[in-house]
């Protein structure tokens, strides 16, 4: 018998909540069909009609979680139509508060997936440090989220001696910590029989399907922006591109935590190496005819912004790619086969925040009839089916 | 990579490929042409995935992009369709991915992409009215208010 069960909409998290029409053989998933656009909110056509300052902080609210990746991205998209050379001090700090949004989005990111298995302490322990890292934030920006730090030119806060010393203290911790998820997620029984060879894509899949960030990564793809097209300060200091071969929930996990630590390395070297000097230029209002591109590693992958000016001080045309569009189809891809109690695993394990996922609604197909299923329920049906059939 | 490498692999004018800076490449080519033009550029070294598809509304035309991105590159592939007869041809054969980015223009700027087995609504509502596509310059928000009744 096969089931339809259509999966979301509200979704707040993630900042277009999806809906995934699923249909279920016994208790496989044999077939995924995503809809988007819920909160389609038209930042596209909005851009048409603000001047590129306005759209420093509209394009800060993209995402809310790697909402740096996306203004230091449209940042330089307008810094190359303007041909203007920012500071190298800025470049660092901005390296610096990439680096740092990277890992409060991946301790996030721990923390929801732990909760997706049902493992309530490391949900909390993971949120717990995360604190650490937004506190930092609030530190150098004045803010906890939508950092407000870049800026056409620059950037418009800048580290200070005083505050690099708290940071390397927090970062010392942060980095034993995440020795500690190294061991937690490599040793702990529950959690290896909910992620390994779970939600599984091939290579070669995952090349066809044009995935990006972690989710390549774990696949064994090097595929990193700032490995392949450096910018701010990315060219001047050494880091590895972690990949994993594992082309599962775990693999995604292990990179991630690694990614935690190499996000810590980059950040000290940069904090001992960031020159002196000023931390912004001045930017026209106007900007010149013109094209450009300007892909950003964000913390869950590629993200691409293209901007048409036309002379004037409003875009002609500006668009904007961010991961999780690009990743949709490798998850559709996971999603087939797996089995109903691990569908919230694997779709945490792209990272679009299924914590807040609302409601479901079971369909059978030969009645008819109609089951409907709030997010709770699919996710304490998953934890019991594990605990019945493993004793997890 | 460089301009002469793009036109050997591509077989087209040296004027219609152009070099913005180091690492960007900009290349016109005709409509017919997309799909071996993708599918060579894809054969080249150090292709890694294709990051997105831009379309923008160009007057008349509607003029579609290729962002295909490469470990040393990124090479933008630009196709024009006039506005009367949006049609181009889908390169979801070719590469899985754009599967999306091809829904996301059809829903956009009504381009067809003759080729894509599924053009369904991806992001505009349900109930959306035909004919309107959002992102063309002269829909502008008050005439997309107005054909929507007037609220928001």
């Amino acid at each position: 018998m096969t089931f339809e069960i259509p999966f979301g909409p509200q979704h707040p998290a993630l900042e277009e909540p999806i809906n995934f029409m699923f249909e279920i053989e016994e208790e496989r998933v044999v077939n995924v069909k995503p809809r988007l656009g819920y909160v389609h909110r038209g930042i596209e056509k909005i851009a048409e009609n603000r001047n590129y300052q306005q759209l420093v902080y509209l394009s800060e609210r993209i995402c809310g979680i790697c909402s740096f990746a996306h203004a230091s991205c449209y940042s330089q998209v307008v810094e190359e139509l303007l041909d203007l050379k920012i500071p190298e001090r800025a470049k660092f700090i901005r390296t610096i508060v990439a680096e740092m949004e990277r890992i409060q989005n991946h301790y996030l990111w721990l923390g929801l997936t732990a909760k997706e298995m049902g493992f309530e302490t490391l949900f909390m322990y993971a949120w717990r440090d995360r604190e650490t890292i937004i506190e930092m934030l609030d530190m150098i920006s004045g803010k906890r989220v939508n950092y407000g730090m870049s800026t056409i030119g620059g950037v418009r806060r800048d580290i200070t001696e005083p505050m690099i010393k708290r940071m390397e203290e927090s970062l010392n911790h942060l980095e034993a910590r995440a020795e500690y998820y190294t061991k937690v997620c490599t040793k702990d029984p529950s959690i290896l029989k909910r992620t390994v060879g779970i939600g599984i894509l091939r290579p070669r899949e995952a090349r066809a399907l044009c995935a990006v960030g972690p989710t390549a990564r774990a696949s064994g793809i090097p595929r990193d922006v700032r490995a392949d097209e450096p910018y701010a300060a990315y060219g001047e200091i050494p880091f590895k591109v972690v990949t994993y071969r594992g082309c599962d929930v775990a693999s995604r996990m292990y990179v991630r935590i690694d990614e935690i630590k190499e996000s810590i390395k980059i950040i000290r070297y940069a904090l001992k190496n960031m020159p002196e000097g000023p931390i912004r230029v001045k930017a026209p209002m106007r900007v010149p005819e013109g094209e450009a591109i300007s892909r950003v590693e964000a913390p869950r992958g590629e993200n691409l912004h293209f901007l048409k000016s036309n002379g004037t001080d409003k875009p002609e045309r500006w668009k904007i790619r961010a991961p999780t569009l690009a990743n949709l189809l490798s998850l559709c891809r996971m999603l087939m086969g797996v089995n109903l109690a691990d569908i919230p695993v694997v779709i945490a394990g792209i990272d679009p925040c299924i914590a807040c996922a609302e409601r479901i609604a079971l369909i059978d197909a030969k009645t008819k009839r109609l089951k409907v299923w709030e997010g709770k329920d699919l996710w304490r049906y998953a934890n019991e089916w594990y605990r019945k059939r493993y004793g997890l | 990579m460089r301009r002469s490498e793009i036109r050997k692999q591509l077989r087209i004018r040296a004027r219609n490929i152009i070099v913005q800076r180091d690492r960007r490449f900009f290349v016109n080519i005709e409509k017919k042409d997309l799909k071996r033009a993708i599918r060579r550029l894809m054969q080249m070294k150090n292709y890694t995935h294709l990051s997105t598809i831009t379309a923008l509304d160009v007057g008349s035309m509607i003029e579609v992009i290729y962002h295909v991105a490469f470990t040393d590159a990124l090479v933008s592939v630009k196709v024009q369709t006039s506005k009367d007869e949006p049609i181009i041809p889908s390169i979801v054969d070719l590469i899985p991915g754009v599967a999306l980015y091809e829904r996301e223009i059809h829903d956009l700027f009504g381009v067809e992409f003759e080729g894509n087995p599924d053009l369904s609504p991806l992001l505009l509502p349900d109930g959306w009215p035909e004919g309107v596509y959002p992102l063309r310059k002269w829909w502008s928000v008050d005439r997309v208010l107005s054909k929507l009744g007037g609220k928001r």
